[in-house]
């Protein structure tokens, strides 16, 4: 066919786009900047993009499950407000872990909408990011709470192991861990059958629904942990630190390769897929690049990529039932024929 | 195959529980919604409120117009909203000084349309996910907006197009005119154009739409490309009136208006819907925000509130869906 | 074969009873499987077969009737409790998961594991030997989406297999298979019977039915015909009883001139779906195209409106050669097409019958910007009426109507658009008796005033008292042309069947 070398450069291109990326924004940044290509670099690029990868990492499961959740900024800023908040309260730990369970609990709630009241994710997620981001705003009265004990997150972001922090080991062995449930254990691959055909996976005897529930639950959890990290960190609960995370994390995910259709991922191609994004993000702002116009860069990446996908992949991209093809009888047979 | 017949329906349903909830739901709510606030607060039924009210929400109105064809067409929601109104806005006062405040307005909108038709290009004809595409531009949009403006804030120059603006005909502010100019406009086009019965078609079932030889690229591409019109309107209207403007100033709108649109009955899923409803809903909202201000509640509650009575219209009408039979 | 003088009753139902608004499903079947037997069940289009397949596996409910199996009456039949107790089920449309790899979906669900993990050693060895036993060379590692689809048939297969069934029921499994394929197929059916499993062969192919089975049941209308030793019975046989009725319906049958040509295809192909399709529709004329289930019917007809285009052959319309390649392209030449499925492509369900009647050609209605509504109400409203649509209420939703009003209203619709050729596809399926009678009178009056028709049916009795000519479609290719005076129900299942129409 005429187009066959650019169908294949671009399935080609799309397939390794991760080692693309890294190699532009290397050269890129290497060109550009006179210390980028160091071991310090890489240590904060790592570090910075935790609190992202947490977000990415926790919306893998849904997407594999053929769900969104849009809600995962509004659970951060949630988990973080309540880490600060309950500081004094409880004891740093303690507070440390109710961050958490706040989105674990909004999680559950994102899962009761979808599979109890059987409301579209998308729309379900949207409506309780807004009501979260809303909540938010509402109790801290629109200002970020400042922590009683800045100094007990400090430990987070300093030196570990070399190129790493403390928060940027524990989100890379949460990736090695989830890819291990995801592709090692019953339950990660019966979750890629949930998405992949939710029917065909139930009349295997799989719990759909449950699976589903779960996931939203996993995202919950995850954007607990990073709202957690970043309020802890920072030292301060904003009720809207994860309001601008939601297209960073999408586009991490989309740009790792896992699909939105379902069926389909792998938080070690997220993983890269954040990191990727993290080098990106790096290098432009260490060429002064302000945040708005790093905004435009993600967001044209994000739309490149699912255009490039949808293209390479040919309609839909949904999944594909085997189409029952016709068995046709060879041109030689002779056919048999009744004049009228 | 099997002569299976399905289930033989009874004919007497369109006067069903659900029908008969989304006819008579808006006029009741809007009363509803008038008793409490005359009672709440002594200056809720004056005429300067009620003026302020539907003043302030003229401007989300005009994006919930649009967002009406968004979802009845099954384009789910326009995320790029914000985006589009700042464009609008920070184009117009940008360029205000070099080419006049009308010239300007007239860019303002064009880069606002562009936005939507790139909206619709990836919606309508690469089929991407709606979600994903208009979070997508809108963060690119975004942020080109705030690059113009050097992320800081833009004054505007006084001019007659401003004054005009702000200025009230009849006693009725020019804000809400325009808004009822273009429910008047929108509302046949929906009712009663075939482009209208084309995108009710497509949202009901795109594939019968299809094979009904309706163009369905076309019509769920146009419906984007109209959002981002309407928001790109909306900004240059309230940076003329404003008097400045900063790239937030379109914070929130796509959730409220897509709140409008489903309190007025119009299903997520697409399908169905009218301009008129999403007014009777834009409505609702308006006098819910005052309500809020009026008894006293701090004004970041509305998001809260917002979200829940979107939780609620949408199982409510899920609810209903299932028991029809998921239609 | 075995020798035992009384064979061990595998399955046993009973007096199986079924039916649904409308339509009697099944009346009082009874069906009794040994263990050890290749037991087919034969019957046309309807007559009941999956019905009594879906109540084996647990998905319906008999009104009256019972199942045994191994002896043991069911008490709760669920589809769980159906496949506990060692019945297998292999449908056409398979039920794999196509992200996972064949190993996995062959132990979906009962993944052995090794403490919390997978034991991939073991789920691969398992994947290994049962495909072994089929005689194929796929790599239990492969992608199932990657693999062709009689190989994702063969998997569907193994992994009823693996389960270790005591019935295993095949439902038209040599659907898209090859030769070689159907023959490793056949070997591993017949180690299968060997081993003692009882095998529930369906099928319309007679000379399988011919080769692998033991017995053979037929089913007419959702009776129990009879069911006898293959040994001691022909394909000619099996036809008689399949279609063996008396016409009792009289069909309105206008006796017209035919005029000149409407359509005409010529050696018209897509890969997979049909080859060298010739045939031709001239005005007033109602042409039939018969055939089985998966003969390409659908295909075609949805290649001439224009949304699965042609890749090779020709398209003339009224003389002029024409390429369609999009369903408004066909409506502007003047084709219109009834979908074969009403509901996911033939109803807009929330809009009222008026707005449904008139979306194909909304535009013809309208001045430079509004739609009349008062004529479009005029002409829906007259429509209706010729239509003899129940009730009458044109503003109505069309998801209350009944199925037989909803066809009614999308063959309206497309009656509207003034074709040249209409295209019905099953168009009076699922629909009563009633309203089969009006749309039948419908279609006559269009050919009566001057249009073609070409009509897609797998009821035989509808074709043949309605057509002038019926083309027959065995497998994608053309396997006959009958007119109406040689059209017997024998002759066109023959024919659709692929054996020889006697010339």
């Amino acid at each position: 066919m005429k187009n066959f070398d650019f169908a294949l450069l671009g399935a080609r291109a799309v397939q390794y786009r991760l080692v693309i990326m890294l190699v532009a924004v290397a050269v890129f940044g290497g060109l550009s900047l006179d210390d980028f290509l160091t071991v310090n670099t890489l240590q904060s690029v790592l570090d910075r993009a935790t609190v992202v990868g947490f977000l990415a990492l926790g919306l893998t499961p849904v997407l594999i499950a053929g769900q969104i959740d849009l809600s995962i900024g509004s659970m951060m800023s949630m988990a973080g407000i309540t880490t600060i908040f309950m500081q004094p309260v409880i004891g740093n730990v303690p507070a440390a872990a109710a961050g958490v369970a706040v989105g674990i609990l909004i999680g559950a709630v994102n899962a009761l909408m979808v599979v109890v009241f059987k409301i579209n994710s998308l729309v379900a997620t949207l409506a309780t990011l807004l009501i979260f981001a809303s909540l938010a705003l509402l109790l801290t009265n629109s200002y970020p709470l400042s922590s009683e004990d800045p100094i007990f997150g400090l430990p987070l972001t300093a030196d570990f192991l070399w190129i790493l922090t403390p928060r940027s080991a524990i989100f890379l062995i949460a990736a090695v861990l989830m890819f291990v449930w995801l592709k090692l254990t019953p339950t990660g691959r019966n979750l890629y059958a949930v998405g992949s055909d939710a029917s065909a996976a139930t009349s295997s005897g799989i719990n759909a629904n449950g699976y589903i529930a779960a996931s939203f639950v996993l995202s919950g959890f995850f954007a607990g942990l990073a709202g957690m990290m970043q309020s802890l960190s920072t030292a301060a609960g904003s009720p809207v630190a994860g309001a601008v995370m939601l297209i960073p994390a999408i586009t991490a995910v989309v740009i790792g390769g896992t699909r939105l259709e379902g069926g389909r991922g792998s938080s070690l191609a997220t993983l890269g897929g954040v990191l990727a994004l993290g080098a990106l993000t790096t290098a432009l702002e260490y060429n002064g690049v302000p945040s708005y116009t790093q905004a435009i860069y993600t967001g044209l990446l994000l739309i490149l990529l699912i255009s490039l996908d949808r293209i390479v992949s040919g309609h839909g991209g949904a999944s594909s039932r085997a189409q029952r093809s016709v068995r046709v009888a060879p041109r030689n047979t002779p056919l048999p024929r009744r004049n009228a | 195959m099997n002569q299976l017949v399905a289930p033989a329906r009874s004919l007497d349903k369109s006067t069903t529980p659900g029908a008969l909830f989304s006819t008579l739901s808006i006029p009741i709510a809007i009363l509803v919604l008038v008793v409490i606030g005359s009672v709440a607060s002594p200056s809720f039924l004056t005429v300067n409120n009620l003026t302020n009210v539907l003043n302030a929400n003229s401007a989300v109105g005009l994006i919930a117009l649009g967002m009406t064809f968004v979802m009845v067409s099954g384009g789910l929601a326009d995320l790029s909203v914000p985006a589009n109104v700042a464009m609008g806005a920070l184009v117009t006062l940008g360029a205000q000084e070099s080419m006049g405040t009308g010239l300007a307005a007239l860019m303002g909108l064009l880069v606002a349309s562009m936005g939507g038709v790139v909206n619709g290009i990836l919606i309508g004809y690469l089929r991407i996910n709606p979600i994903i595409a208009t979070l997508g531009t809108g963060s690119v949009l975004l942020g080109l907006s705030q690059l113009l403006v050097g992320g800081g804030i833009v004054y505007a120059q006084p001019s007659a197009l401003s004054t005009f603006v702000k200025s009230s005909i009849l006693g009725i502010p020019v804000f809400i005119w325009i808004f009822i100019f273009v429910a008047l406009i929108l509302h046949p086009l929906l009712a009663r154009t075939s482009f209208g019965r084309w995108s009710l078609a497509v949202g009901g079932n795109y594939q019968a739409a299809q094979a009904s030889a309706v163009p369905v690229r076309f019509t769920k591409a146009a419906a984007f490309a109209m959002t981002g019109f309407l928001a790109g309107l909306c900004g240059v209207l309230l940076a003329l009136s404003n008097g400045q403007a900063r790239p937030i100033i379109g914070t929130g709108y796509e959730f409220v208006a897509i709140t409008a649109v489903v309190i007025g009955g119009t299903s997520v899923f697409g399908g169905n819907g009218s301009v008129l409803r999403t007014v009777g809903g834009v409505l609702i909202t308006a006098l819910i925000g005052n309500l809020i201000i009026l008894l006293g509640f701090p004004s970041q509650a509305t998001g809260l509130i917002t979200g829940a009575i979107v939780l609620g219209a949408v199982g409510i009408d899920a609810y209903f869906r299932r028991k029809a039979g998921r239609l | 074969m075995t020798t035992e003088s009384t064979p061990a009753v595998a399955l046993r139902m009973t007096g199986i009873t079924k039916s649904f608004p409308g339509v009697m499903a099944l009346q009082d079947v009874d069906l009794e499987i040994n263990e050890g037997e290749v037991h087919a069940i034969v019957g046309e289009n309807g007559a009941g077969k999956s019905t009594l397949m879906k109540i084996l596996a647990g998905f319906y409910q008999p009104d009256k009737g019972e199942i045994e199996v191994g002896g043991r009456k069911a008490i709760h039949w669920t589809p769980r409790e159906a496949r506990s107790r060692g019945i297998g089920m292999i449908y056409q449309e398979l039920n794999l998961v196509p992200d996972l790899s064949v190993a996995e979906n062959i132990s979906l669900g009962a993944m052995p594991t090794r403490g919390p993990f997978v034991d991939y050693r073991a789920m691969n060895a398992k994947a290994d030997a049962v495909l072994r036993e089929l005689d194929t060379d796929i790599d239990p590692g492969t992608r199932l989406g990657d693999l062709s689809i009689s190989q994702q048939q063969l998997v569907e297969i193994a992994k009823v297999v693996a389960r270790q069934p005591n019935v295993v029921v095949f439902d038209e499994p040599t659907s898209s298979l090859g030769d070689k394929e159907t023959r490793v197929l056949f070997d591993v059916i017949t180690k299968m019977r060997d081993r003692g499993i009882a095998i529930i062969y369906i099928s319309h192919r007679l000379q399988e039915v011919m080769e692998i089975g033991d017995r053979v049941t037929v089913l007419r209308d959702g009776r129990h015909i009879e069911t006898r030793d293959v040994a001691g019975i022909t394909p000619d046989e099996m036809v008689s009883l399949m279609v063996g009725r008396d016409l009792n319906e009289m069909f309105p049958k206008f006796d017209l001139g035919l005029g000149e040509q409407v359509l005409a295809i010529e050696g018209a192909s897509r890969a997979g779906q049909f080859d060298n399709v010739t045939l031709d529709v001239r005005k007033h004329e109602i042409v039939g195209l018969a055939g089985l289930v998966g003969s390409g019917r659908t295909e075609v007809a949805r290649a001439l409106f224009g949304l699965d285009p042609l890749e090779e052959g020709t398209i003339t319309l009224a003389g002029k050669v024409l390429k369609i390649r999009s369903p408004r392209q066909a409506v502007a030449a003047g084709i219109a097409l009834v979908p074969e499925d009403r509901k996911g492509q033939g109803i807009i369900p929330g809009l009222s019958v008026r707005e449904n009647f008139t979306l194909p050609v909304i535009t013809r209605i309208t001045n430079a910007l509004l739609i009349f509504l008062g004529k479009e109400r005029k002409i829906v409203t007259e429509l209706a009426d010729r239509l003899k649509v129940n009730p009458p209420q044109v503003e109505r939703p069309l998801n209350v109507f009944s199925g037989g009003n909803q066809q009614k209203v999308v063959l309206g619709k497309w009656l509207l658009s003034e074709p040249k050729l209409l295209i019905l596809d099953e168009p009076t399926r699922g629909v009563d008796v009633g309203a089969k009678a009006d749309i039948h009178h419908i279609i006559g009056e269009f050919a009566q005033d001057g249009g073609g028709v070409l009509m897609i049916s797998s009821e035989l009795p509808e074709l043949l008292a309605v057509c002038d000519r019926i083309f027959v479609l065995h497998e994608g290719v053309i396997a006959a042309e009958i007119s109406r005076a040689d059209a017997t129900e024998e002759s066109v299942m023959r024919a659709a069947t692929g054996q020889e129409v006697a010339a």
